[in-house]
């Protein structure tokens, strides 16, 4: 087969069974890959900052949690009502665990804990309080605005979609 | 030849036949996602709208919810039985303060429990610039609870479900 006709034949193919069989796989495989496995999303907001810039790009794995529990300073995807809209937040703490804020420094059962990814300045002050069974307490690592002004908080682990893939 | 002429006339008929079954005879659910296609429509703004269609949709949206309708909205201090006038006039107070709105719903999950009554899940997001130029951009999301009074679908309850617990 020469170079001309290969080219060709890559670029207009002929619509033979084998062809539209191959398309309809390859369809159905991105299809399913695509809605239930690895699902791409576009990041809008600064509250996952400098991490995950607003307006990037990233892929939700959902499988990332299978065989696994969320650990602290893992990134997770958490759901709404369904994967159209998530947020993107940060693991800081696990049920059973006390978590507070002092002056910008998360502190777990007491202990301060070392968050090199929050890069800017960050004031808060939270009371102390315990994540409930089955929950872990995700915060973004944006905290350079008021508390009030941050999505935060304790969520139920089975809204937890799976982390990015980088 | 004759006969395949006969076959793709009779396969055409039927699409044809189901397409306007379904155009003209919708089923309930997508009735219910019509209603919410209304609020979305009537709730969002534009910089360009007049008194006219400001008033207009002010009395819209309030013939989409029941007599009276209950809202669950505790972080927006909205909590209680409401009238159609209530919510009518809370609905032009909060679009007031935007000179753009964008209501969208997402992930609707509809069942129906009972006969006439169906049980929505969603994600609402509303996008808005208010009038002194501050850019919104909130996340929520949504049990409601639709009865069909008078044929027609109306809110009778909307929760707002904590996806994140501070």
């Amino acid at each position: 087969m020469s170079v001309n006709r290969r080219v060709r034949q890559f670029f207009f193919p002929s619509l033979t069974p084998r062809f539209l069989i191959r398309v309809f796989l390859v369809s159905l495989f991105a299809y399913l890959f695509f809605n239930y496995l690895c699902i791409p999303f576009r990041i809008q907001g600064t509250s996952m900052e400098p991490t995950y810039p607003d307006r990037g790009v990233n892929f939700c794995w959902r499988l990332r949690y299978l065989f696994s529990e969320p650990k602290r300073h893992d990134v997770v995807a958490v759901r709404f009502a369904g994967s159209k809209i998530m947020l993107l937040k940060r693991v800081v703490a696990r049920e059973g665990e006390q978590v507070e804020f002092r002056g910008g420094r998360l502190f777990v059962d007491g202990q301060e804990i070392e968050e090199p990814y929050v890069r800017l300045p960050c004031h808060w002050n939270l009371p102390s309080r315990r994540v409930e069974e089955d929950c872990v307490y995700v915060v973004g690592d944006n905290r350079n605005m008021p508390i009030e002004d941050h999505h935060f908080g304790q969520t139920s682990k089975i809204r937890i979609m799976g982390g990015p893939l980088w | 030849m004759v006969k395949m002429k006969y076959l793709l006339t009779g396969v055409l008929i039927v699409i044809i036949g189901v397409v306007l079954a379904v155009t003209l005879f919708p089923s309930e659910e997508k009735r219910v996602k019509k209603r919410f296609r209304l609020l979305s429509e009537w709730v969002s703004k534009s910089p360009e709208e007049n008194a006219f269609t400001l008033l207009q949709k002010m009395k819209d949206i309030g013939a989409l919810f029941s007599e009276p309708c209950e809202l669950k909205a505790p972080d927006e201090s909205l909590s209680g039985s409401y009238t159609r006038q209530e919510i009518s006039a809370f609905a032009g107070g909060a679009r007031s303060h935007f000179s753009r709105l964008d209501l969208t719903f997402h992930d609707l999950h509809i069942v129906f429990p009972e006969g006439e009554v169906a049980k929505v899940t969603l994600t609402a997001r509303l996008i808005g610039r208010s009038t002194t130029g501050e850019q919104a951009d909130e996340i929520r999301e949504l049990e409601c609870l639709l009865k069909k009074i008078d044929s027609k679908w109306l809110f009778n309850q909307i929760e707002v479900v904590q996806v994140l617990k501070k």
